[in-house]
């Protein structure tokens, strides 16, 4: 237990040094290219009528309140206390409320569509694709195409062409947001179920391309794994199928949750891509709403979140993944 | 040479490049040869197929058929060039880490590793956002530069495997420099493998720049499959039923990654007779 | 001393892809008597692996079964249903020890764990701390240390892993093991002490007969009662001991005795020195004698047919033109 609690201040301190990194290329990028935000934001304002005078006035006072005055240095330590405390800013195109509420209320919806969409979509894909490499033969030579093919289809793809068949031509399922307008965010049954309804089509589109992609990896690790030498070496004593499939479904399984730690990124970015197309009240519609009104405050708070939100689960897979993997444990301590 | 033999025993690989290079040539020709317009506007909103236009008009009234050669060409382009740019960034890093190893692999790895955590969409949009322009080629160089890190990764792994080899110490013994052992003693070692990353690369690069088109963060003057499919959603496409504004962009990206794919399953079979039985 | 195993005529091959055949084991046939151990001594290729992978009765595809018969105690191996195979004859009356000591044991399982695996599956009344006991047991007769049992298969040495594998494959005091190359990826210190742990089994009656495969002839002095030389797929020299090492007569028996070879790590393929060309491909059927391309004493009578195996003074030899014989010095042979 020692040496895995050695093994977690080791990943922590890691994943520490990955945030602020994280933290400093989310307030450099955008600045990478030069160009001011606030004379976007007062342009825009222009297209208002208001007079030059205002206008000049404005963003004056825009440069003092984002602190753009100040030199980059000044600027980015302004911004990291202000993210360690929480503060994220407020919006441009929503002005004057602040980045945190926004994202706060779009935050719940995002974890609740995807957190089990990914996890579900694994646990299935990872069984399916163990067992298509257990039966092969005609079960696996239909499966593995299909797999592929679902897999090969970006969740935003898919999720269009299911959003008009179902929610267009066959009418079951409504065709965007995460609740009907008319009702007001609560905990009663009536907006449970309409939020349930809501929910079911981009939770399938998420989970179906979900379980292909994990299905196809978990195919070939089982197909390699079966044909390894220690599974030859139990055969040959004897130890029954029963047993040498449980060897080979666990350490199959081992590479597929380092898989999903590398490839949650990319999912959760095609996941939050779904949510634009229909029009989900998360994380990723926002993150859209800003990039269209050139929302600097809102893009960086949402890409920050994001990023934050990935890290966590990444370190959570890391605790998981050293409680399963005698020699992940071993291999830490040596380094 | 031996390569191209080995890789044409497998069917899967020659439907996907089949697939893959009719689309691409398919859509090179077309457009080279034709003296249509993808911009110029010559319906209405929203017209069903018809003879004249066999994929109806989008949203502005343009031919979608027409567009989407046009879209597909782009897509490639940047999926190619992305993905030459990131094989390219990955396998320098992954195999000077992998060879040198040490410090410089500590480094170089924990970038890797850094970077394979941070959400690579994550810095696309935070590049891509501060852009006034974004052409093709700058948007193609900005996705090649993020999707490096896996192909370095999975470099690294083969590059310290190879250099334990008799051949390697040899060139080592002759007293051959890094630059010179990795060209010639490593690289054709794993070529086989880095095209498979290649491909592998292409396909993502396609992903990526119909994602960013999705986001907003398209090309700009110039149609892609995913900006396609940008405006049938801003434009109601969907909600008024107009497949023909979606549906055949969607397929096409899908097919194109399919076909990708499908080259990449065809050639691990080959090259890893394991998977084979 | 009875006859424990027997092999007739045994082919398999290898189902390659376009459906090709690579004949690896092509008409072999054996004998193992109680208490003896039988060498197979053959370069890389030539089939033995195949044949000692045969005798499990398995045959792990793309390996096929053709034709023959083993006999194990009476028991016809090939015939025998999967299940009885699996629970009453393999790792109880017939146990192998791979040639590949790395990635033999799972990794992710204690050896403790296997160790009840392997013996819950032969005796299912058996409780794991008793299983885990038993093994305890064996290792402290074998001298060995008891905490290999807590250890997980990467943290032991190479040397210590094989050892381990020795001992994992002798729990149930099998009748037979087959050892396939189990020093080939070892260093020299170790080699012996894996020899050196299969002959305390041997005395101590753990197990009673053995047959070893080794691309190292010279190795199999120290070990063998009787040689088999193989080669293309079939036997070309079977005799005793001392009549394979110091008076070898097929032209290949002398020539794998004169290339003594320095193990290398990761170096499977290798020419001997003494005589050129490589094995024939077991893809093609092969006219004459198997061994006539790269034989010094070729003649033509040997191109055009395939030598019989005959006997003579208990050795079998598959040649037109044997080797003259020499006096075996008694000095020679400790």
């Amino acid at each position: 237990m020692n040496r895995y609690l050695k093994y977690l201040t080791g990943k922590l301190k890691w994943y520490i040094l990955t945030f602020f990194i994280a933290v400093f290329l989310n307030f450099f990028l955008p600045r990478f290219i030069p160009g001011n935000p606030v004379s976007a934001l007062v342009a825009q304002m222009a297209g208002g009528g208001a007079s030059s005078d205002v206008l000049d006035k404005l963003y004056n006072s825009y440069i003092q309140e984002f602190g753009l005055d100040k030199p980059w240095y000044t600027q980015f330590i302004n911004y990291v206390l202000k993210v360690f405390h929480g503060d994220l800013g407020i919006s441009f195109s929503l002005y004057p409320t602040k980045v945190n509420t926004i994202l706060s209320h779009a935050l719940p919806w995002t974890i609740a569509l995807q957190a089990p969409a990914i996890l579900i979509g694994w646990i299935i894909g990872n069984l399916l694709g163990a067992l298509a490499a257990y039966k092969k033969g005609k079960f696996d030579s239909a499966f593995f195409p299909l797999a592929l093919f679902i897999n090969s289809i970006p969740y935003y793809c898919l999720a269009i062409i299911l959003l008009y068949l179902f929610g267009v031509l066959l009418d079951v399922f409504p065709i965007g947001g995460g609740y009907s307008m008319q009702l007001i965010p609560s905990f009663s049954i009536t907006f449970l179920i309409d939020a349930l309804k809501h929910y079911l089509l981009p939770f399938f589109s998420l989970i179906l391309v979900t379980i292909g992609g994990q299905a196809i990896g978990m195919r070939e690790m089982s197909i390699y794994e079966l044909n390894t030498d220690y599974v030859r070496y139990a055969k040959l004593l004897g130890i029954s199928e029963k047993k040498i499939t449980r060897y080979v479904f666990k350490n199959a399984m081992l590479p597929q949750i380092t898989g999903l730690a590398i490839s949650l990124g990319t999912m959760v970015g095609g996941a939050l891509i779904t949510e634009i197309v229909f029009s989900y009240p998360g994380i990723g519609t926002w993150l859209f709403n800003g990039i269209r009104q050139q929302d600097y405050p809102l893009i960086q708070g949402g890409t920050l979140v994001i990023t934050m939100a990935v890290l966590l689960a990444n370190f959570l897979i890391d605790i998981v993944y050293g409680i399963v993997d005698p020699r992940i444990r071993m291999a830490q301590m040596e380094e | 040479m031996k390569l191209l033999k080995t890789l044409l025993k497998s069917k899967k690989f020659i439907i996907g490049l089949c697939v893959f290079l009719l689309l691409l040539f398919g859509s090179l020709i077309f457009t080279t040869i034709s003296s249509h317009d993808p911009a110029e506007m010559i319906g209405f909103l929203y017209e069903p197929p018809s003879k004249e236009h066999l994929l109806g008009t989008d949203n502005f009234g343009r031919d979608v058929l027409i567009e989407l050669i046009y879209g597909m060409k782009t897509s490639i382009y940047v999926g190619l060039l992305s993905g030459i740019i990131a094989t390219f960034i990955g396998t320098t890093i992954g195999t000077t880490a992998g060879y040198l190893g040490k410090t410089i692999d500590n480094i170089l790895n924990s970038i890797t590793n850094l970077f394979l955590v941070i959400p690579s969409f994550v810095i696309l949009i935070l590049l891509s956002v501060s852009l006034r322009s974004r052409s093709l080629t700058l948007l193609a160089m900005i996705i090649g530069i993020t999707s490096w890190p896996w192909t370095a990764r999975a470099v690294r792994a083969q590059t310290s495997s190879l250099k334990t080899r008799e051949h390697v110490n040899m060139a080592k013994l002759n007293g051959e420099g890094y630059v010179e052992i990795v060209l010639k003693e490593i690289l054709p070692y794993m070529l086989s493998y880095i095209f498979m990353v290649f491909v592998l690369q292409v396909a993502s690069g396609i992903l990526s720049e119909a994602g960013l088109s999705m986001l907003g963060l398209g090309p700009s003057n110039t149609i892609s499959l995913g900006k396609m499919l940008s405006w049938a959603l801003l434009y109601e496409a969907v909600r008024t039923g107009a497949w023909w504004a979606f549906i055949p962009p969607a397929l096409t990206i899908a097919i194109i990654t399919f076909s990708l794919l499908y080259m990449n399953t065809g050639m691990d079979e080959v090259f890893n007779p394991r998977l084979r039985s | 001393m009875g006859k424990l195993l027997t092999v007739k005529a045994l082919k398999a091959y290898y189902k390659l892809r376009l459906g090709e055949k690579l004949r690896a084991v092509d008409g072999v046939s054996l004998t193992l008597q109680e208490g003896e151990v039988l060498g197979i001594a053959g370069e890389s290729g030539c089939g033995k692996s195949t044949l000692a992978s045969c005798l499990s009765g398995l045959f792990f595809p793309p390996l096929k079964y053709q034709k023959g018969n083993i006999t194990l105690d009476g028991i016809d191996i090939i015939r025998t249903d999967k299940q009885t195979l699996r629970k009453s004859i393999l790792g109880k009356k017939i146990s192998f020890i791979p040639q590949s000591a790395m990635n033999a044991l799972n990794p992710t399982l204690k050896i403790e764990d296997f160790v009840a695996d392997v013996m819950q599956e032969h005796e299912p009344d058996l409780s794991r701390e008793e299983a885990i006991k038993r093994a305890e047991e064996r290792l402290e007769v074998l001298s060995l240390p008891k905490d290999v049992l807590k250890a997980y298969p990467f943290e032991l040495s190479g040397g210590m892993k094989q050892r381990t594998i020795v001992v994992l494959s002798t729990l149930m005091n099998p009748e037979i093991v087959i050892a396939d190359e189990p020093t080939s990826a070892l260093d020299v210190s170790s080699q012996r002490q894996v020899i050196e742990l299969m002959k305390r089994l041997l005395q101590m009656k753990i197990t009673k007969s053995m047959i070893f495969i080794t691309h190292e002839l010279p190795i199999l002095r120290h070990v063998a009662d009787r040689i088999a030389i193989m080669y293309a797929g079939v036997f070309l020299e079977v005799g005793t001991m001392p009549q394979i090492i110091f008076d070898p007569r097929h032209p290949y028996t002398k020539v794998l005795m004169s290339s003594i070879i320095v193990p290398e790590k990761g170096m499977r393929e290798r020419k001997l020195p003494l005589i050129t060309g490589r094995p024939p491909d077991l893809r093609k059927r092969i006219k004459g004698c198997r061994f006539a391309k790269r034989c010094p004493y070729a003649t033509d009578e040997c191109r055009m047919r395939e030598p019989d195996m005959e006997e003579t003074d208990g050795r079998k030899i598959k040649c037109f033109h044997p080797l003259k014989g020499k006096e075996i010095k008694q000095n020679e042979v400790i």
